[in-house]
């Protein structure tokens, strides 16, 4: 009984020495790369966010969002937040319950650091696919993205690492595909900007391109009104690769509506707009220019299908008359 | 096999308790290795290991930094991606490589801003850091991923006059190779057992049915009454008996019942039966005094005592009869006499028994 209890507390020994941590020469090959953010930094940067957008909506402010969004979702953001100034409408507050479903978190050798989440919102019905954004290790987190798509929509797999980190994708890389990501957000911006673009092109006639061209021609259709628009693509910077060897894209596209109008015209936007807050005295007799930042993710299949638009968002953030 | 199992058991714990014993000396009580203050000669207001040149994990390290005239210090460790973003493109020295217990190569590394950008101690990257005027330090363990150290004068200051104070170790350590020694001891105490084959008998008391090599051996004492008693090999080695027989009984073979041991005859001495054992062992039968039972070492039992001198043995009775009744007689003043059987014989007509209970007790009748 004495040798048994020996060997026990023997083993009891071996196995408590055995679950220490043994100190050991790391192997860090040949690239030093880390996650773009630990599961706890994404749930603070979300807290922080939420936080901060809350106060910004009960101060209807847009001011404090600059320490949490940057670049085109800034924009678009402070443009509604102005709106809702002169409108005197109530902020929209984010207070019901984070439900972030997707987190990718991809390896970086150097900055900017990176990340996705899909949040879901139920109230509006739509899933939020965001991207937040350290561009430098002296930065905050900062959203740089964030288009929206209904809970219906099926986003394609995404593709992991040996350690299960999503891989990223060089937006002018377009191995595998019809076109890299850079080309398909020059391609979308050249077929918005040309209503009579080729159906055949490398563009698809999808959802976001209706619609878009639905609204051009709505508003070219005024009577005393001259109506242009162009489109600009953005430099692509995130892009994640999909399991089938194609990948997702977040594009920002700008547009810009000039309108020129006779000089017995006007034109009026309808209470409560965008517009209609941005160019209060409408444009009449003269030209105004409204700009809008849209937001579209897009999937670029593995082989030769043409990329098409699974979420978008946008608005308009800038007005002038002249 | 358990000799070769044995002696591996021996090797294993020497090695381990080697293993532990120059930890706990190379280390030391407070488990880690000082070294320093070292000072470092440079007017930049940065310094940072490269990458790869801390490439351990799991090793518990103190760094102390210090600076004259209270100059505001900052030291942290990060992942080599932050520190090196923090650092890129400012005026600093880096380290390039370091061996224990203190041999460094220094490099500078030319930028076009003389410090970080902001405050250091406002990045939420660091693993471990800290500040403070004229001084700072860490204790931390190096993670199992790329580190760098960041040293980096806050505000208008440099670095000069710059000393470092660096311990390294285990995190109970210390304790760690006391235990590695003890456990080194245990296994070689064990691979001595299991070496003598002990060990493993007493860790399987049941016999192998699957193991064809181990024999039972199975003693039978059979008594003048011809009443068969199973004796341990222990049991018959100190109780003096001899092996008058032996039969190999074939288990496992064609099935036929195995036929009973011949009984042994117990030639007793005449000394055992006249000195009863000072004190008699448990498991006796049917008066069969085979002393203690034997335990699991054989080695620890003590010595035994010096055998008591033989009381004279009483007469014998011829013939042994039940215990004799005893009578009570009460005389007039109530004074109970008590009389044996033959006392009542040889007053026999004189008395009378009157009443008779349980205890046997007779009266006389007054």
């Amino acid at each position: 009984m004495r040798r048994l209890t020996a060997i026990l507390t023997a083993t009891a020994v071996a196995a408590s020495l055995a679950a220490c941590a043994v100190p050991h020469r790391r192997d860090d090959g040949s690239a030093i790369d880390k996650p773009a953010a630990t599961r706890a930094q994404v749930t603070a940067v979300y807290e922080r966010y939420r936080e901060v957008r809350n106060a910004a909506a009960e101060l209807l402010d847009p001011k404090p969002l600059s320490t949490v969004e940057t670049g085109p979702v800034l924009a678009i953001d402070t443009g509604a937040f102005e709106v809702s100034q002169k409108l005197d409408q109530a902020g929209q507050e984010d207070s019901g319950p984070i439900d972030v479903t997707q987190v990718e978190t991809p390896r970086f050798r150097a900055y900017p650091l990176w990340m996705f989440a899909v949040v879901r919102d139920t109230e509006r019905k739509v899933n939020r696919l965001q991207v937040f954004e350290r561009a430098t290790s002296v930065d905050p987190w900062l959203l740089v993205a964030t288009p929206e798509a209904l809970t219906s929509t099926v986003l394609p797999d995404l593709r992991h690492d040996g350690s299960g980190h999503a891989v990223t994708v060089k937006p002018d890389d377009g191995r595998g595909m019809a076109l890299s990501a850079q080309e398909a957000a020059d391609g979308y911006a050249k077929t918005l900007a040309d209503p009579d673009a080729d159906v055949a092109g490398p563009i698809t006639d999808d959802a976001f391109v209706r619609q878009m061209r639905e609204v051009a021609q709505a508003n070219s259709s005024l009577d005393g009104v001259q109506f242009e628009q162009s489109w600009a693509a953005e430099k692509v910077r995130y892009v994640l690769r999909t399991a089938d060897g194609g990948a997702l894209a977040f594009i920002t596209l700008l547009r810009s509506d000039r309108y020129t109008v006779d000089q017995d015209r006007k034109v009026t936007w309808p209470d409560g707009s965008p517009q209609q807050a941005l160019l209060e005295d409408g444009i009449q007799a003269g030209s105004g220019t409204l700009n809008y930042y849209h937001q579209i993710l897009v999937s670029l299949p593995g082989g030769s299908a043409k990329p098409r638009a699974l979420a978008q968002y946008g608005g308009v953030v800038q007005g002038q008359v002249g | 096999m358990r000799r070769i199992s044995g002696w591996a058991l021996v090797v294993l714990g020497v090695l381990s308790a080697l293993l532990g014993l120059a930890l706990a000396v190379a280390l030391g009580p407070d488990s880690r290795r000082t070294t320093g203050p070292h000072e470092i000669d440079t007017r930049t207001s940065v310094l940072v290991t490269g990458p790869r040149v801390i490439r351990w994990a799991d090793v518990q390290v103190d760094v102390l930094v210090e600076v004259p005239v209270k100059k505001p210090i900052f030291v942290g460790l990060g992942h080599t991606v932050d520190v090196e973003d923090l650092v890129d493109d400012v005026d600093h020295v880096e380290v390039t490589r370091f061996r224990t217990p203190w041999n460094v190569s220094l490099s500078e590394r030319e930028g076009e801003r003389p410090t970080v950008q902001g405050a250091p101690t406002a990045l939420d990257w660091w693993i471990a850091d800290s500040a403070g005027l004229g001084g700072a330090s860490i204790s931390t363990t190096l993670p199992d991923e790329p580190v760098s150290l960041a040293v980096v004068s806050i505000g208008s200051s440099n670095l000069s006059g710059l000393e470092v104070t660096l311990a390294y170790g285990v995190k109970g350590g210390f304790a760690k190779g006391i235990g590695l020694l003890l456990l080194g001891v245990g296994l070689v105490l064990g691979g001595r057992l299991v070496v003598r084959g002990a060990l493993l008998r007493d860790v399987e008391p049941g016999p192998d049915p699957g193991a064809p090599s181990d024999e039972e051996i199975t003693y039978v004492f059979v008594d003048d009454d011809g009443v068969e008693h199973h004796l341990t090999e222990a049991e018959v080695a100190e109780g003096g008996f001899d092996v008058v027989d032996e039969m190999q009984i074939d288990e496992a073979g064609d099935g036929s019942a195995p036929e009973p041991v011949r009984p042994t005859d117990p030639e007793p001495g005449p000394e055992h039966e006249q000195e009863p054992e000072p004190e008699p062992g448990p498991g006796l039968e049917d008066g069969l005094d085979v002393g203690p039972e034997a335990g699991p070492d054989p080695q620890s039992e003590p010595e035994p005592e010096p055998e008591p001198e033989p009381e004279p043995e009483p007469e014998p009775e011829p013939e042994p009869e039940p215990e004799p009744a005893l009578y009570v007689w009460v005389d007039d003043d109530g004074v109970e006499h008590e009389l044996t059987e033959a006392d009542l014989a040889e007053l026999e007509g004189e008395y009378e028994i009157v009443d008779e209970d349980d205890t046997g007790d007779k009266g006389p009748q007054g």
